[in-house]
């Protein structure tokens, strides 16, 4: 039998990862228990984060949004300051999972865990996001580029936990899109995806662009080239397949069960081509 | 719209609420998995883990010694033949010498709790030493290859046959087309929800009682007796209805190591439920096919000769697979009239989980070779897809590709009428072309059929029973299992029908081998036509005899102008009722119960061919259906969506409209996952993707509004004029969206499941031919 | 580990490990069969629960998370108001074949029904593609949500 803890407030909490130092920390669950069953986590002691009120919550922050960790992707999805400015996580919300994943699973936990597919990384990544990451003495934030470091790895050390997520206003960025590949139209795990952010002038050309790839690199993938290149161009056909060519430096597929890495690295830059106008 | 009238009498022809829905809905029915226990104890398996290999030493000491572990048997503590099988007993309930496949068990574990039971599993030490393994048809029948069964004595081929039929071979030089092409579908999985599972006791007098999620507790029975060496009347199998089947609980699961682990229980209730991923490792799975098909044809279309070679791969026993060959060889030419056709097949083992019985009996995979090739030669002759299905459709009258005189009701033609009728069909080539950016959309056909019963070689025989209860109810006793498809509420509409009782008077009494009567599997599209014509004359003899007693009532002196009401008998004539209970109550408990027989008739041609076929070959009767799918394809993913589907079905006269439906728009779905993207994925026998995360079926955004259209025949030998409805529907999806694809945008398709990556790399070939042409 | 809550309007006072998984607590330790499970993976969504009137996976938690909560299972639908006539819907309209993901499914839809008054086809699908059904090929369970959706507002 393993040893659970539901700490009520973060001063609870500090001391247990302190007297804990092997517990498994978890938010909705929906990743570790899986793991738990499958063998491959089996942590003696736990420590849900979920009845820390201070963990929730989603409020304007100087020009942006600040989420806590534990907010459920659900209410993160519905908040009105996530549907009215930041439409590309939105989107990218609604393709992740299912209902119940959705109330369960909270955005701290889809960053913490790391997964090459995670849905919510694309989107934090062209949003520019930052991880607010405390322990009992200190806060620190990170980009959340820097903040993950690897396949399911992060930056957060003993006694540290994701307080949560600062999103800037992306503003003047007026396209906002993502697209999932998964096997099939919901419930399924991303075979690639595409994050995009840009700021279009009125006559169609494209003053900044920001992508980010998910499922084609050990993390999510960016291209400052093809970024750099789309600048000053008009959203056609030629200029985005060659934006496509330039980003296929950025992706290291591999194979899996799913997909195999070539068809990854085709689609992750075919799916630039349905930004065509 | 259902009539939400709380009572009424179930009748044939209407859409009757299911019998069994209101308590599945309040989470009542109480299925096998529900079941628990007082002092319940948990029996697992040891998997080899291994696809071939021969045991050297099981240790089980360490996990006997684990604290809560009642007991830890192996294939030395199996007191019976140790074997069991439908058809060949040739698989162990636990190894003894070998191991041939990963999902085989090689330890039986039973304790006090379901993680005592996971830590003792892991602790059995198993050593085997590995064998080279054979995973694929062609390396199984190659010379020399390691066999899966030395003593087989045709080594890895379970089964070869052939139905011949004219002068195939001559045949092909007289045609003006002739196409060649071969193809390949993968092994599948049922995945119903309720994996495989069951609850077994010992009552002191040695006798063993078990709930089983089952298709076939009569047979179960049998298996259990041979394989432990039980007396058969100290076993009583109950199936409860079940949480999906499809086939995949047809045949050994849990049973016998399930009575095995009874008979070491002392006493006390053992339970064995298989989780998602065991299900996927050891449960069963349909059949991989490869396929090589020539068919030729005359200039205007009709068709001359055909000539395959299917080679299904069994995995490592036998359960239904020459059977199923059988029935997939029988149905190799398509619903249409081949006059020379020569169909060879191989079935063969190899160190695969094992293959058996799945929807669509060996007949999904042909199907997706015969409606290519229908479509491939439609192109090659320049005729409209549906022209040429219905210039060479088999016709009541005719004979098939087997010889077998038809008959029954054909309506394979009639079903090709409602398509070509359809909107969906006539506006193909305005909806083709309001395809969006990078989108591309093409409409397939396919027609298909599905032979219902056995077939020959066993009686395909069903025995009702039926009761007016002393409280003056009916109840029927169900010999046949009802997995989800409704065939018992076919039976309480007939008794409804009949006997003019209201839905509460009904009772029914799901399979109990000591309550129900022996009626067979709930498989092969029979269900409701053998149970239902035996249950039609069981409540025919209730009512004769209800009136005839009821006459004694009455003092009548005939039993005219006698007539059988809800809850009572009036006479017409004076207006005198008595109520069923008084009836009942002067009838003695063998007055008050009838039981019937039935038997499904056979095909009567003597033919010269088919003779390998130990039994299943040949059948009589078929359903039909045309399927017709339209499809758009995304050119940046290659990911098909499919946008609408029809299904135009002969299952005879419907008896009940939603449950017709049910069973057509479930299996679509089933076979739209079969199409788009379902494959038990494995390297050298073991599975890569055993559970719901990676192989993935149809969630409701995958599945588009599907129409149905009964297409009424009338079977004369079926219940009120019915056939079998539950199997044909799943043999259109893969061709008609194969068929689309290729209208939607030339490609060939030849490998299912039509993954987004094949579509893909396809369309990226498709480009390259186009390119060329054009420059 | 004391743990207590609310089930189906009733409360539960029991001991159980804090790690034992809510589907078993549910389902073994208090005899409520009604929900089910199907993969224990969160895949299927036939162990779906109501918890504070959000669904979820019952496959996916801890015991000790249903502590303080409001839990409602599909014995607790023919009492609700709100879900009796989802479950009616169901089984009226052919939603239920097999049966296996019925519990799951209507609790699904209750949630999804809970948050939009008057959902499209498209969105009752999107709204129930956590739980997988292998009979039915979900046309009539989606038939039967827009039934119940209707029956609801118009107060039947």
């Amino acid at each position: 039998m393993r040893k659970v803890f539901f700490p009520r407030t973060l001063d609870e909490l500090w001391p247990l990862l302190e007297s804990e130092p092997g517990a498994a920390i978890f938010s909705g669950g929906t990743d570790l228990f899986v793991k738990m069953r499958a063998g491959s986590a089996d942590p003696g002691v736990l420590i849900g984060l979920e009845r820390i009120g201070e963990l929730r919550g989603i409020r304007r922050e100087g020009d942006g949004v600040r989420i806590g960790a534990c907010t459920s992707l659900k209410s993160v999805l519905e908040d009105p300051l996530v549907r009215s400015g930041l439409k590309v996580l939105e989107t990218a919300l609604k393709a992740l999972g299912s209902p119940q994943i959705r109330n369960m699973g909270t955005i701290g936990g889809n960053v913490c865990t790391a997964s090459p597919a995670g849905d919510t990384l694309p989107p934090l990544y062209v949003l520019r996001a930052e991880v607010e990451i405390r322990s009992a003495g200190s806060t620190r934030r990170a980009p959340i580029g820097e903040f993950i470091t690897g396949p399911g790895k992060t930056l957060l050390g003993r006694g540290e936990i994701i307080a949560g997520i600062r999103v800037p206003a992306p503003q003047g960025l007026n396209l906002h899109h993502f697209e999932k590949v998964g096997q099939r139209k919901a419930l399924a795990i991303a075979v690639a995806s595409l994050a995009a952010l840009m700021r279009i002038s009125p006559e169609g050309v494209i003053e900044e662009a920001r992508l980010a790839w998910g499922s084609v690199a050990p993390t999510v993938a960016v291209s400052v080239g093809a970024e750099e290149f789309l600048k000053g161009k008009a959203l056609t056909r030629p200029v985005l397949e060659e934006a496509a060519r330039i980003a296929e430096a950025s992706f290291f597929p591999i194979d899996d069960i799913r997909a195999t890495a070539g068809y990854r690295k085709a689609v992750a830059g075919n799916l630039l081509l349905r930004l065509c106008k | 719209m259902v009539e939400r009238r709380k009572t009424y009498i179930p009748e044939i022809g209407r859409t009757v609420i299911r019998a069994d829905a209101e308590a599945k809905a309040a989470g009542v029915e109480k299925y096998a998995a529900d079941y628990y226990g007082e002092g319940l104890l948990w029996a697992g398996v040891r998997r080899s883990g291994i696809p071939h290999g021969r045991i050297i030493l099981i240790d089980k000491s360490e996990a006997e010694n684990i604290p809560g572990v009642k007991a830890v048997l192996t294939g030395a503590d199996v007191p019976g033949a140790n074997r069991q099988g439908i058809v060949h007993k040739d698989q162990p309930v636990l190894c003894d010498t070998k191991v041939r496949y990963c999902g085989d068990a090689v330890a039986l574990v039973i304790a006090e709790s379901r993680e005592i039971l996971k830590q003792a599993i892991a602790a059995v030490r198993v050593d085997i030493d590995p064998l080279p393994g054979v995973f694929d048809t062609d390396e199984a029948l190659r010379p020399g290859a390691p066999l899966v069964h030395e003593e087989h004595k045709t080594g890895n081929i379970l089964l070869q046959a052939e139905i011949r039929r004219g002068d195939a071979a001559g045949a092909f030089a007289g045609c003006d087309a002739v196409i060649e092409e071969s193809f390949e579908v993968p092994f599948v999985a049922h995945a119903f929800l309720e994996t495989e599972n069951g609850i077994a006791w010992q009552e002191p007098d040695g006798k063993i009682t078990l709930v089983v999620s089952t298709q076939a507790p009569f047979r179960d029975k049998w298996e259990i007796s041979g394989a432990l060496g039980i007396r058969m009347d100290l076993l009583r199998v109950i199936g409860p209805y079940l949480g999906g089947a499809f086939g995949g609980k047809d045949g050994a699961t849990v049973q016998c190591l399930l009575a095995l682990a009874a008979q070491h229980a002392g006493g006390r209730k053992v339970k064995m439920l298989w989780d998602r991923e065991e299900n996927f490792i050891a449960g069963y799975k349909r059949h991989a096919v490869k396929m090589e098909y020539r068919a030729g044809a005359m200039r205007d279309g009709t068709l001359q000769a055909l000539h395959c070679r299917l080679y299904y791969n069994s995995g490592a026993y036998a359960h239904l697979g020459g059977e199923v060959m059988a029935l997939g060889m029988e149905h190799a030419g398509g619903p249409y009239r081949i006059p020379h056709a020569l169909i060879e097949g191989w079935c063969v083992y190899t160190n695969n989980p094992v293959a058996g019985a799945m929807r669509g009996f060996g007949v999904a995979q042909v199907s997706f070779a015969f409606e290519r090739i229908m479509d491939l030669l439609a192109a090659k002759l320049d005729m409209n897809p549906l022209a040429l299905r219905r210039k060479n459709a088999l016709r009541r009258g005719d004979s098939n590709s087997s010889g077998v005189t038809l008959t029954g009701s054909t309506g394979i033609a009639s079903c090709i009428d409602a398509v070509e009728r359809h909107p969906m069909w006539r506006s193909r080539s305005a909806w083709k072309a309001e395809a969006g950016a990078f989108k591309k959309r093409g409409v397939g056909v396919a027609a298909v059929f599905n032979a219902m019963g056995y077939g020959r070689g066993l009686p395909d025989s069903a025995i009702a029973k039926v009761e007016l209860t002393p409280a003056g109810k009916i109840r029927v006793y169900c010999g046949v299992s009802d997995m989800g498809q409704g065939n018992a509420t076919a039976y309480f509409q007939i008794a409804g029908q009949i006997l003019c009782q209201e839905n509460s008077s009904i009772e029914l009494v799901q399979p109990d081998t000591e309550r129900t009567m022996p009626s067979g599997s709930a498989s092969a599209s029979r269900t409701t036509y053998t149970y239902g014509n035996a249950l039609i004359r069981a409540c025919e003899e209730l009512r004769k005899r209800i009136i005839g007693r009821t006459a004694l009532v009455l003092l009548a002196d005939t039993v005219e102008r006698m007539e059988l009401l809800p809850g009572k008998v009036r006479h017409l004539g004076t207006g005198r009722e008595v109520p069923l209970s008084g009836i009942a109550a002067m009838m003695s408990e063998q007055d008050r119960t009838c039981i019937q027989q039935f038997i499904m008739p056979v095909a009567g041609d003597s033919l010269d061919t088919g003779k390998a076929f130990f039994i299943g070959f040949p059948h009589l009767l078929f359903s039909y259906a045309v399927h017709l799918a339209r499809i758009e394809i995304d050119e940046l993913t290659g990911r098909i969506e499919v946008k609408d589907y029809l299904a135009a079905t002969d299952a005879g006269r419907v008896m009940n409209p939603q449950a017709y439906e049910q069973q057509v728009q479930g299996a679509v779905a089933q076979g739209i996952g079969y199409a788009l993207h379902e494959e038990v994925l494995m390297m050298e026998g073991r599975v890569l993707n055993p559970g719901f995360a990676a192989y993935l079926i149809p969630g409701a955004p995958d599945v588009p509004e599907i129409v149905s259209l009964a297409v009424e025949t009338y079977e004369e030998s079926g219940p009120y004029g019915m056939k079998g409805v539950g199997e044909v529907g799943i043999n259109g999806p893969l061709p008609s969206i194969a068929n689309a694809a290729a209208d939607a945008g030339g490609l060939h398709i030849t490998r299912a499941p039509l993954t987004a990556e094949r579509i893909l790399e396809a369309l990226a070939q498709a480009g390259k031919k186009n390119g060329g042409k054009r420059k | 580990m004391k743990i207590d809550f609310l089930l189906n309007g009733k409360k539960i006072e029991l001991d159980a490990a804090p790690d034992r998984r809510a589907v078993d607590l549910l389902r073994e330790d208090l005899g409520w069969t009604g929900t089910k499970e199907g993969c224990g993976s969160g895949e299927c969504g036939a162990c779906t629960i109501l918890v504070d009137g959000e669904s979820r996976l019952s496959c996916l938690m801890l015991a000790a998370q249903l502590s303080g909560k409001k839990v409602v299972t599909i014995e607790g639908a023919a009492g609700d108001p709100e879900i009796r006539p989802i479950q009616e819907s169901f089984v009226e309209l052919g939603a239920v074949q097999c049966g296996f993901c019925s519990p799951g499914m209507i609790l699904s839809a209750s949630a999804l029904l809970k948050s939009r008054q008057y959902p499209s086809r498209e969105e009752i699908k999107e709204g129930l593609c956590g739980n997988l059904c292998r009979c039915t090929g979900y046309h009539k369970i989606v038939d039967a949500v827009g039934e119940a959706a209707r029956r609801l507002k118009d107060g039947e």
